[in-house]
């Protein structure tokens, strides 16, 4: 095994694979979710904890960041010989050396299945596990978490306990956990939230967190000191630290600025806001683009392209009209550069992040951009420069769905990052004319 | 008017629809309702029926019939041929290059999936095949005359009336008038739910509307028939018309079970199902026990509460099925209020739709399509549904065909169908026609109903003392 695992996540290692039922890991952005998933996975079996291992991710891209990790803990041999990706064949990622195979005897000869929530259908009814880890639950609804549960039932424990427990359970965590499904549900409720859910109903992650024990990865591998400490009072994460090794992780430019950028790609400053008043614009059924925004990206991409050509770039929006019109002038550009949503870019990390935010308008409605999870997810992928493009005064005294009934939606996020920037961990600088129109 | 209330006008539209149940019932849906409401109501809101059966031979002989119709068998529809014989040789000795293809292609997306495929596969669908053949010359090329195209695989929708369903395939005739076939890869003597007959009929309504834009109007309509590998059933006129009532009866009920709406259950005098003890019957027990006891007010307190919690995720799930049909309602609602070309021109707008492709050519289950300029509203990952514009028919009743977005660049756009087989049917049939891409949803929801329902046995197995589960 050539990674290394941190204190926090030893403990949970030691912690799970003593404990059974039902339990949750909480992990922030870059505290290595899928590490501590994978780690936990090959232990269970290598130290006979379990007979076989499911690990569950609601995205096909989730599930082969498992598969990346799993074969760098048992090397391409070891993952070959003990694992398989199941599920929808273009999903899984041909370079990885885990084989691909929705053939129920094979599935069953190996000891690690790796496959995404929708695709667990592919399985059979009959196949069980013994123990199973769920990752990005945050984004599930507790519904989604009942497929891989019921994979992991266990009958003969269900008619032995039937024997001796009264009959009690509150709510389906209890329920699951009583019929002998032992599973580590991951994921980060501060960090996503299932589409469409109502305000007053908890994602899957949430309910775990509600009826189960759970712990908390603190040690971000990807956020620098500055980063990790704005992230950390944004959301109210209490001690989300750098790992010692890249706390003074900076960005370093290779060839000179040019004097427009200076201020925006200053080395020193970790967070860059660059104040910048485009109009927002409404597209498709309930999106927004921002046509000054999107240019002003791909510019400040040109110059980071050119000073720093190895640095890898993702530009983040919460908006998918604004992520088809930033990658409709980008593909123009001989840049590779990633484009995503805030949905998308969950789970993802690069060296530099810009993040667009779109919405300015007269009447300060910030709407959907306001949410905690939203913004931390846009501010948590960078390992070295966060650069937020757009309107410092729109977020500054904008409105959110404070007509919402539930307190932790009172909050304006918009308004605590933007204070949060400001006075403490960033600068906000005023947007130089060349990305003014 | 200006852009922005166009855009504005659509987006409220949603808004509105978003608040509104946007359920459709499929055909099959209504079929199970009519077999009994209780065996629907054990797919919706229950989940407790799904097969773990591999359906790869009855697929595979529906995409080489979706192919051969239109080409080997109509060019061999003689119906003053007295000899079915030569003519079913005739067409499956022309067809042999379409069957090879198709399982060919079948084998290779099993081989990637490292599925199971039993050993005399090739020979099941070719026998089923030629059953199929033997059956349509022998009982339908001679009754009816030979028709002026054929259309495989439509999908109608009619949102005013909730309802949504593919045909196997439409005769058309040059008269304007129509026929429907299904085709079942099963002899249809053997089965007893007649689930089959009620399929038919709820997709003959289908056809009346995206004919005569209204599911009443009977003046087109030639037959219907269930191609079998035993044979043809045709139902009786009286059978059908008969039908048409209950089928809307069900249809009605099944859209109002989605919508959670408490529902009176018609039990029928006979249900081929439970009376019979077939696979099924314990679970629709499970839930009549389950009412039961809640009526007798004996459910104990906690499983109670944790019922309700699964009837909530149920139909949580339910909307999530409903919200993947909220497009289409939308093109409806538009088109119902602006007219076509006027709702067209704004939904194009704001890019809920876009017009003017080209085919350009395919590879494998790839398209490329392009167009005058490059703003295409789409991205990749995005499904897609592209309609071929047909004059005369409501928009959301001509052919069309699902595929998601691979990749946009400049003017030009490369789609990814569901199979090779879709897209030769595209090439034959959808293709030359004026090509419109409108947004759609894949329909996810019902692999999750399935561990709800486990879970709820579960709960019950824990909860309910021994003495009620008697």
């Amino acid at each position: 095994m050539t990674v290394k695992l941190n204190p926090d996540q030893s403990r949970i290692l030691n912690w799970r694979v003593k404990s059974g039922g039902v339990a949750g890991v909480i992990g922030p952005a870059g505290c290595g979710k899928t590490t501590t998933g994978s780690f936990l996975a090959v232990k269970m079996i290598c130290e006979g904890y379990a007979k076989n291992v499911l690990l569950v991710a609601f995205t096909n891209s989730a599930a082969n960041e498992f598969a990346r990790e799993l074969s760098m803990v048992l090397g391409p041999e070891g993952s070959k010989f003990l694992c398989v990706r199941c599920g929808y064949a273009p999903g899984a990622d041909p370079r990885l050396p885990i084989p691909f195979s929705n053939n129920i005897e094979f599935v069953r000869s190996k000891k690690i299945v790796i496959c995404t929530t929708q695709s667990l259908k592919r399985l059979s009814a009959s196949i069980r596990f013994e123990n199973m880890i769920i990752d990005e639950a945050g984004i599930e609804r507790l519904e989604h978490l009942l497929s891989p549960f019921a994979l992991g039932i266990n009958q003969l424990g269900i008619h032995l306990m039937k024997e001796n427990i009264s009959y009690e359970a509150n709510n389906i965590i209890e329920l699951a956990s009583k019929c002998g499904i032992v599973a580590t549900v991951v994921g980060d409720p501060k960090q996503s939230r299932p589409i469409g859910l109502a305000d007053h109903d908890l994602s899957a992650m949430e309910w775990v967190l509600k009826c189960a024990k759970y712990d908390t990865l603190f040690t971000t591998h990807r956020l620098p000191d500055r980063l990790a400490m704005l992230v950390d009072e944004f959301a109210d994460y209490g001690g989300l630290n750098s790992a010692p090794e890249i706390a003074s992780r900076r960005f370093g430019a290779k060839y000179d600025i040019d004097e427009n950028f200076i201020d925006i790609l200053n080395p020193h400053e970790v967070i860059t806001w660059v104040n910048l008043n485009g109009n927002e614009m409404m597209g498709g059924p309930s999106s927004w683009y921002n046509e000054v925004e999107a240019k002003a990206c791909i510019r400040i991409c040109r110059e980071l392209k050119r000073v720093a050509p190895s640095k890898s770039i993702s530009i983040v929006t919460r908006y998918t009209e604004q992520r088809r019109t930033i990658s409709k002038y980008l593909q123009h550009l001989d840049v590779e550069t990633r484009v995503l949503t805030t949905t998308g870019a969950l789970g993802t990390q690069a060296d530099i992040v810009i993040f667009s935010l779109v919405r300015n308008n007269p009447e300060r409605l910030v709407g959907a951009l306001g949410s905690l999870q939203d913004l931390n997810v846009a501010i948590s992928r960078s390992k070295e420069k966060l650069i937020i493009v757009g309107s410092f005064e729109m977020m500054l005294n904008g409105l959110t769905g404070s007509y919402s009934s539930n307190p932790r939606h009172k909050q304006n996020f918009p308004q605590k990052l933007a204070r949060l920037i400001d006075k403490k961990y960033g600068m906000v600088v005023e947007a130089p004319r060349v990305l003014c129109n | 008017m200006n852009i922005n209330s166009d855009i504005i006008d659509v987006r409220r539209t949603y808004d509105y629809l978003r608040k509104a149940q946007t359920h459709l019932v499929q055909s099959s849906e209504i079929a199970t309702a009519c077999v009994c409401q209780n065996l629907f109501k054990l797919d919706y809101p229950f989940g407790a029926t799904r097969s773990d059966k591999d359906y790869l031979v009855a697929n595979t002989v529906h995409d080489i019939m979706s192919l051969c119709m239109s080409g080997p068998i109509l060019e061999n529809w003689h119906s003053e041929l007295e000899n079915c014989e030569q003519i079913t040789k005739k067409i499956v000795k022309e067809s042999s290059e379409i069957v090879n293809t198709v399982i060919k292609d079948t084998l290779e997306g099993a081989h990637q999936e490292n599925r199971f495929v039993e050993d005399d596969f090739e020979t099941q669908v070719n026998d089923i095949y030629n059953g199929l053949i033997i059956g349509m010359a022998k009982r339908l090329m001679k009754k009816y005359e030979r028709p002026s195209r054929v259309l495989t695989e439509v999908t109608i929708t009619n949102i005013k009336d909730h309802h949504e369903g593919r045909i196997d395939a439409l005769l058309e005739y040059s008269s304007g008038g129509y026929g429907l076939l299904d085709w079942k890869s099963y002899d249809l003597s053997n089965t007893i739910s007649g689930r089959e007959k009620w399929q038919l009929i709820a997709n003959t309504l289908l056809a009346n509307f995206r004919y005569c834009r209204n599911e009443d109007d009977w003046t087109g309509h030639n037959f219907s028939c269930i191609v079998h590998n035993g044979g043809v059933y045709f139902p009786k006129i009286e059978t059908t018309r008969k039908g048409v009532e209950r089928i809307k009866t069900n249809r009605k009920f099944a859209h109002m079970v989605l919508c959670g709406e408490r529902v009176h259950v018609q039990r029928p005098k006979f249900c081929p199902v439970c009376d019979k003890g077939l696979e099924g019957s314990k679970e629709c027990l499970f839930y009549q026990r389950d009412a039961r006891l809640a009526h007798e007010g004996k459910l104990p307190a906690q499983y109670e509460k944790m019922t309700k919690q699964f009837f909530a995720k149920r139909y949580a799930i339910l909307k999530e099925r409903a919200e993947t049909h909220l497009h289409k309602h939308v093109v409806y609602a538009m088109i119902s209020k602006h007219g076509e070309e006027e709702a067209l021109r704004r939904l194009e707008k704001i890019g809920i739709l876009c017009r003017g492709y080209s085919f350009d050519f395919d590879i494998d289950e790839k398209v490329m399509f392009s167009r005058a300029d490059d703003n295409i509203p789409l991205e990749p990952r995005r499904i897609v549904r592209i309609i071929g514009m047909e004059i005369g028919k409501s928009l959301l009743s001509c052919i069309n065909e699902q595929a998601s977005v691979m990749e946009i660049r400049d003017n030009k756009i490369t789609l990814s169908f569901r199979s090779k087989t879709a897209v030769r049917r595209a090439k034959r049939q959808l293709f030359h026609l004026p090509i419109i891409l409108l947004r759609d949803e894949l329909n996810l929801t019902r692999s999750m109903l399935r561990p709800i329902h486990q879970f709820h046995k579960l709960a019950a197995d824990m909860l309910i003392p021994g003495e009620l589960l008697v």
